[in-house]
């Protein structure tokens, strides 16, 4: 009994040493926002490409975006940023920083899953819609741009925030190479400190307050989308 | 005059020209389905062409064929003096594609579609509907291409809802918009797809209306219809479509009051 005690009840809170390390989380929050900045923006764009070589008229093309969605979608993050990391580093001999490692793996990680958000709204805008930009003689990237393309996007705006919020949780798997990101860095803090049960509750409460963040704009972007559909 | 001066004018005249059209959907599947058979057809200019049939007897498919929404598999379409076959294209070869594919667009710019289910961008404004295509397609500065979609929203009667959204207008305004979204590309050729079959009874009138006027303003039209009346009053020739091929053929009033071919007896009896 007295061998357990210390274990369980002699664990004293020590909250006083939140608002000591608050520079260094917010820090945190920062290269947290970038990682998952950076990868989201390139993500969409990535994932627009792919989803645009997934339905091309061009065969060679279009196994090529299959056998590249299969293939990020299948293996967890955690291997990509490994592999990217000390593999990559390791056969090729290019030195990426921790961060760029990151950035990397969920850039592709989630444009797979981004190309699916974009093909599923690309199909589900009206086959009448392309009739009528070609009869008035749009060309194909034309009435893509200016008549598909904004129609999906409507459509596809839900599904791509939860996959925005899926990268800024899932950005906290790369600390395992080193980032000094909001995971990185309440890691070293519980090493330094021996405080696991109060830093990680303030950790979980940055990423929470960052998803509804997020979330919040979400929904306000969405009313605005919306507003004049059907 | 000699016959071949004769034919020379008489081609002239033609606006759009279709010769030898067939089209196959699923063609080469085992559910292959020939929806034109070696269809034939001319309108000459300021022309009223009415086409009546039964459903599945390949009158939308005609007209799309027409302006190569869905391109003819054999047979060409010559409008005002340019000939357009997809059989002419190499297959392999992208530089005759790009050419297909922009004299194609040009085809297109000059003949306009109206649609059963209007097919308004639900995401532009009305005034943004109508101008898009001058702006995007012919390179007409905003302030322009918007007076221009303007005028047509006057000319049918939809200029107060130049700022509303698809959304909130009833059936037969979306129509009137899609007109005036035609009409802004000032074609040569303008195409109707049962523009009043998807409408409620009581907004039909007014959409035939605007059809009307064009056909008294002298616009050359092929009008996919169901409206016998319509047919009969503003139609100056008509073709009955049955099973992908035109069955029969003549000035409009004669064919509705005394046609020839059993299929159009029977045709016209079930439907009046």
């Amino acid at each position: 009994m007295s061998a357990l005690a210390p274990g369980l009840l002699g664990y004293t809170f020590r909250w006083s040493i939140v608002p000591e390390v608050m520079g260094e989380l917010a820090h945190g929050v920062r290269i947290t926002l970038e990682l998952s900045g950076l990868s989201v923006v390139f993500a969409l764009a990535l994932g627009l490409l792919v989803a645009l070589a997934r339905g091309s008229r061009l065969a060679p093309l279009r196994i090529a975006a299959y056998v590249y969605i299969q293939l990020f979608r299948a293996l967890s993050l955690y291997i990509y940023v490994l592999w990217i990391y000390f593999g990559i580093a390791a056969a090729v001999g290019v030195n990426l920083s921790p961060l760029e490692a990151g950035v990397i793996a969920l850039t592709f990680l989630n444009s797979a899953y981004m190309a699916e958000i974009y093909r599923s709204a690309l199909g589900a805008v009206d086959r009448g819609q392309h009739e009528a930009a070609f009869s008035l003689g749009f060309s194909r990237p034309r009435a893509f741009a200016t008549v598909i393309l904004p129609q999906a996007i409507r459509v596809a705006v839900p599904s791509l925030v939860n996959q925005f919020v899926d990268i800024v949780k899932d950005s906290s798997i790369v600390a395992i190479v080193g980032t000094s990101d909001l995971m990185g860095v309440t890691t070293q803090l519980v090493g330094y400190y021996r405080a696991p049960f109060e830093l990680y509750t303030v950790l979980a409460g940055f990423y929470l307050s960052i998803v509804l963040l997020i979330s919040a704009a979400a929904a306000v972007l969405e009313r605005r989308l919306q507003r004049h559909l059907r | 005059m000699t016959a071949a001066a004769e034919t020379r004018a008489t081609a002239a005249a033609d606006v759009v020209r279709a010769e030898g059209i067939n089209k196959w959907f699923h063609r080469g599947h085992a559910h292959e389905l020939h929806v034109l058979r070696d269809v034939d057809l001319r309108v000459a200019r300021g022309e009223v062409l009415v086409v009546i049939g039964p459903s599945g007897s390949g009158k939308s498919t005609l007209l799309r064929c027409l302006n190569f929404l869905a391109p003819p598999d054999t047979g060409s379409v010559t409008f005002l003096g340019e000939t357009l076959s997809r059989e002419s294209v190499p297959r392999f070869s992208v530089g005759a594609r790009l050419d297909y594919e922009r004299r194609l667009r040009h085809f297109r710019t000059q003949i306009g579609m109206v649609f059963q289910h209007f097919n308004l961008f639900p995401h532009m404004c009305v005034l943004d509907n109508v101008a898009a295509a001058p702006v995007r397609v012919l390179g007409l500065p905003k302030r322009e291409a918007r007076e221009r979609a303007l005028a047509e929203l006057e000319r049918v009667g939809m200029a107060g809802k130049a700022r509303a959204y698809p959304s909130q207008l009833s059936g037969g305004q979306k129509q009137r918009v899609a007109i005036a979204r035609a009409l802004a590309m000032r074609p040569q050729l303008m195409l109707f797809d049962e523009a009043t079959s998807a409408l409620d009874p009581e907004l039909i009138g007014g959409v035939l209306d605007e059809i009307r006027k064009l056909a008294d303003a002298g616009m050359t039209m092929i009008v996919v219809t169901h409206e016998m009346g319509f047919a009969r009053e503003v139609g100056d020739r008509l073709v009955f479509m049955d099973e992908g091929r035109i069955v029969e053929e003549g000035p409009a009033r004669e064919v509705l009051a005394a046609p020839r071919s059993g299929r159009t007896q029977e045709f016209l009896r079930a439907i009046l």
